[in-house]
């Protein structure tokens, strides 16, 4: 059963400017892949979409069933729960320490602080960070920046996790750790969105691909497609 | 069922929620004070305005509140006292006081005989040794009235009367203080509400200022799913912080200004013969003001952050 489904979903922002048109696809439970294409070409706008930043002009846009259009209010908060992002340039609490930021979903959802402290240390482990607990994020590196916005995107073992650009600001070796990452987190149920104009990552980690250009669709690549 | 799912739904319980709760709030709790304590000038600053804000009705509420005092309570200054002739003996002072209260304009009448009027003049003046030297009392039975109205139709029937020598009734004293004491409440009032309204825009605008520096971080609390209640939490504590402490400062500002009055004022009412002193706030008006003032800056806190709630939602992914 898909977990997102956009059918026939357009945006167009004041101008006007089309950034979507006429978008169909859904992406199932566990399913990890990739949105590709230029810059403009309307990537951000169909994760935003998704994490309700933005409502769609035309069509509807289901999570879990749920048509987005009729979420309103506190329902907006409670259906971002549901839905971790991993931002290029992090958006951590730099004046909080790593073990804060990544436990920070789990207060915001209500989780009693011994549970948190349990959670945030399993977290840290598996992206390599439990060192770091009590270290402020302007003290880490780009790529350790990116490993706690994705601690703090995981833990809360969200059904789907987007990622704009996530490996934008790292060096291949670096990338391809943040890929394996992401990999592990939809092998474990929730479904990962990744929005990336890299296409040398993309083909490969070989997962499908969705190309968007000028805000159309315009191909649905499967995994076997893609050329090793 | 995904994991996510699985996880999430471990955490219903009632007793997780009331702890995760608890816990919400304590976060909120130490937060707000520990940016309170981080930036103390600006924090004593804030404080102090607000204090002295609420000092100024606070002080006029004591001073009528002595005022009334020292003038006697408004009850008192109700009563009339008709000094009967010398010759009225006790009984005839107790018929009087008997056909006094089947009057329809008389609340209550009581008897004080020269015995009883003797002994209270002893208490309260130096001048008993001087009465014992006359050997008798000269002092005259009294009829202490208290009118149900304002008592000048009443004075006026009394001063006929044959057996009454002297009829003290301070009607005209007692309205006039009345209007005043009226005046002063009624401008404690509006004080009050002035004052009221700019401990709240201090508070609204302290905030505002706090929201703008941590525009960023609610930005991503929101976009990690974070209620309009979770983020204004730590606000609402914040504007009830300084409301307690502005509140606790007017007061020690209150009673070092009645201290240093009261210094002055001292000598003066001795050499009055008075025995007044200088009351500060009792518990009722300290206990109220500290409410009062808390519960004025979490509404001007909640204002602010209601405010800029509704204008900034997060637009970028």
């Amino acid at each position: 059963m898909p977990v997102l489904r956009f059918d026939a979903v357009s945006k167009t922002y004041a101008g006007p400017h089309n950034a979507l048109s006429d978008i169909s696809f859904s992406v199932n439970a566990g399913e990890m892949l990739f949105v590709t294409g230029h810059s403009g070409a309307g990537k951000s706008t169909l994760l935003k979409l998704i994490h309700l930043s933005e409502r769609a002009t035309r069509g509807t846009v289901l999570v879990n069933d749920k048509n987005l259009a009729k979420v309103r209010g506190r329902q907006v908060a409670l259906h971002r729960r549901q839905v971790g992002v991993v931002h290029q340039d992090h958006h951590l609490l730099m004046d909080r320490s790593v073990f804060d930021n990544v436990a920070l979903p789990l207060l915001i959802e209500g989780m009693p602080s011994k549970e948190i402290g349990k959670r945030v240390r399993v977290t840290l482990e598996k992206v390599s960070l439990a060192s770091k607990e009590k270290t402020r994020p302007s003290e880490l590196s780009s790529g350790e920046q990116q490993r706690v916005g994705i601690a703090r995107a995981l833990i809360a073992q969200p059904l789907l996790l987007l990622a704009d650009e996530p490996t934008g600001n790292l060096d291949p070796s670096l990338a391809a750790e943040i890929m394996v990452l992401l990999a592990s987190l939809s092998a474990q149920g929730s479904s990962v969105i990744i929005a990336s104009h890299d296409l040398a990552l993309v083909k490969r980690m070989r997962k499908r691909v969705l190309v968007l250009s000028q805000g159309k669709l315009m191909d649905d690549i499967a995994p076997e497609e893609l050329a090793p | 069922m995904s994991t996510a799912t699985a996880t999430r739904s471990n955490n219903n319980g009632f007793g997780a929620r009331l702890s995760a709760w608890r816990d919400q709030h304590i976060y909120s709790f130490l937060s707000s004070l520990g940016r309170i304590v981080s930036k103390p000038f600006s924090t004593f600053l804030i404080v102090g305005v607000m204090a002295i804000a609420m000092a100024m009705p606070l002080a006029l509420a004591l001073v009528l509140h002595n005022v009334q005092r020292v003038s006697g309570t408004v009850q008192a200054a109700r009563e009339m006292s008709v000094f009967l002739k010398p010759g009225v003996t006790l009984e005839q002072a107790n018929s009087l006081a008997r056909k006094l209260a089947d009057r329809a304009d008389v609340q209550k009448v009581a008897v004080v005989s020269p015995d009883e009027g003797l002994a209270e003049f002893r208490k309260l003046s130096n001048l008993a040794q001087s009465i014992d030297l006359l050997g008798n009392n000269p002092l005259p039975s009294v009829l202490k009235i208290r009118p149900k109205d304002d008592g000048l139709a009443l004075a006026e029937a009394l001063q006929k009367w044959p057996e009454a020598d002297v009829v003290q009734h301070d009607g005209q004293w007692r309205q006039r203080l009345n209007a005043w004491l009226s005046l002063g409440e009624r401008m404690l009032k509006i004080l009050s509400v002035l004052f009221g309204v700019g401990v709240l825009l201090v508070v609204g605008n302290t905030v505002r200022l706090d929201i703008g520096s941590r525009r960023e971080e609610i930005a991503v609390m929101q976009q990690l799913g974070a209620t309009d209640g979770f983020i204004r939490r730590p606000f609402l504590y914040l504007g009830f912080w300084y409301g307690l402490a502005a509140g606790a400062l007017a007061l020690g500002l209150s009673l070092f200004a009645g201290l240093a009055l009261d210094e002055r004022l001292q000598p003066l009412l001795t050499s009055y013969d008075s025995r007044f002193v200088l009351q500060g706030p009792d518990l009722t008006m300290v206990v109220g003001l500290l409410a009062t003032s808390a519960i004025l800056g979490w509404l001007g806190a909640w204002l602010a952050s209601g405010h800029h709630l509704r204008q900034t939602r997060p637009t970028d992914l």
